[in-house]
């Protein structure tokens, strides 16, 4: 796979590229900064951009840098790497897109496997939602959806927090050990729970907002 | 309006807390000389965390990645090993990342009050509904009224009523409402903020009331 960097501490700018080439993807460009890596890549194409959340152009120069990325270039997927997972980021990248997008946390993608398969499920057009994060939203919803998520069975929690992961229904199937009729049938009566509409369990993205969504509001915002 | 940010001397505050309102408590003093300075300290070694300590061990888990990458698939237990310090390196950032919210909270840093008093919000024993205003305030009055506000909702039980945290600007003030809060919290959050010369106002039901705090921001 094609890859470009920008990262603004060269330490960890340095160890990620080790770990990408020992990966076997093609580096197209490394920069310390976005605006370097947006110049870089308007003649240079690649299948995903690294971009790290908190660099130069100040404060959060990943999150612009991703939204010129996108509008250059609708299929060029990105991955953000920030030492936070915080929600407010996850909303924040959410509203750049909802196609092969994904954030993570820098130590969390360090090995050959992880890496790789963040990368291609992104390239692929999924969502990439760090698992410490989606399990936190899942554990921690908004103070008045604790009820509901209370009432869910163990088995559909593994299935909300993959939901949450951006996980597909052949990923959720592939996690758990079952058949992806089981993974249908969990994903249905969740949506029952939670009062949300079934209809977005046909389409990955949508389903993945409604799910975060819901995690994520108040009552005075919907 | 019974908040004024530091009262003149020899010119006496209006002291007229209105109909069905509790003691007005004043601030001690005025503005402590060297708050504002505490406040961009702590920032400064939250950012340090951040760009020093964090980033190295980030690294390290990248590297250990390599190192991983080429042992020969017949020694699993050293591949095994090798993961396993990589999810000591994890739960060590996740230490370090508690720290550095203690110090200084990096989302309110980038994103200010707002984002960051909904986090607090969400591990709240009882629901939170956090009303601010997208403005900025400078490092001190954020810190002060960001700890002021978390240290309130941290206290509260599940027990306790829903809880509405409001923030608007006022002028030269920066105002925040609590309601359904108990007065007793009050102390806490006086001593947040006092340092600023910020001061709190109590009204309503002593065991679910409101708890206003009013600290400059020009």
């Amino acid at each position: 796979m094609r890859v470009a960097l920008a990262e603004d501490g060269s330490l960890f700018r340095e160890g990620l590229l080790m770990l990408l080439s020992a990966a076997g993807h093609e580096v197209v460009g490394s920069t310390a900064d976005g605006d370097s890596l947006v110049a870089l890549l308007a003649d240079q194409p690649a299948d995903v951009a690294i971009l790290d959340i908190r660099m130069p152009p100040e404060p959060d120069g990943g999150l612009v840098t991703a939204e010129k990325l996108r509008a250059a270039h609708p299929d060029l997927g990105l991955l953000f790497l920030s030492h936070y997972a915080e929600s407010h980021y996850l909303m924040r990248i959410l509203q750049i897109g909802t196609e092969s997008i994904g954030y993570r946390l820098k130590e969390k993608v360090g090995s050959v496997d992880v890496l790789t398969d963040t990368l291609t499920r992104i390239r692929d057009g999924e969502i990439v939602i760090e698992p410490v994060l989606a399990k936190r939203l899942v554990e921690r919803p908004r103070g008045e959806r604790r009820g509901v998520i209370d009432s869910l069975s163990p088995r559909e929690l593994d299935v909300l927090r993959l939901m949450a992961e951006g996980r597909s229904n052949t990923g959720i199937a592939g996690e758990l050990f079952v058949t992806g009729k089981a993974v249908e049938k969990h994903i249905a009566n969740i949506f029952d729970k939670l009062g949300l509409h079934a209809d977005d369990s046909a389409e990955q993205h949508r389903r993945v907002l409604a799910v975060l969504t819901y995690l994520r509001s108040q009552r005075d915002d919907g | 309006m019974a908040v004024d940010p530091a009262p003149a001397a020899g010119s006496p505050p209006p002291e007229s807390p209105g109909p069905g309102r509790g003691p007005v408590l004043r601030p001690w003093s005025a503005p402590v000389p060297g708050a504002e300075e505490r406040w961009l300290d702590r920032l400064r070694v939250q950012r340090e965390l951040h760009d020093g300590a964090a980033l190295r061990i980030s690294a390290v888990a990248a590297r250990l990645g390599v190192v991983r990458h080429g042992v020969p698939a017949d020694q699993p237990e050293l591949r095994r090993g090798i993961e396993d310090v990589q999810e000591e390196l994890h739960t060590a950032l996740q230490e370090l990342r508690s720290v550095a919210r203690q110090i200084y909270p990096p989302l309110l840093e980038l994103a200010g009050l707002g984002a960051a008093l909904q986090e607090v919000a969400g591990c709240a024993a009882v629901p939170v509904v956090v009303v601010a205003p997208p403005d900025r305030f400078s490092t001190a009055v954020e810190g002060a009224v960001y700890f002021a506000v978390a240290g309130c909702l941290r206290a509260l039980s599940p027990g306790d009523g829903e809880v509405r945290v409001t923030l608007r600007r006022d002028g030269e003030l920066l105002v925040v409402v609590l309601d359904g809060v108990p007065h007793r919290l009050t102390p806490g959050v006086l001593e947040e903020v006092r340092g600023l010369g910020g001061q709190v106002t109590t009204r309503g039901e002593a065991a679910s009331g409101t708890i206003e705090v009013g600290i400059p921001c020009a």
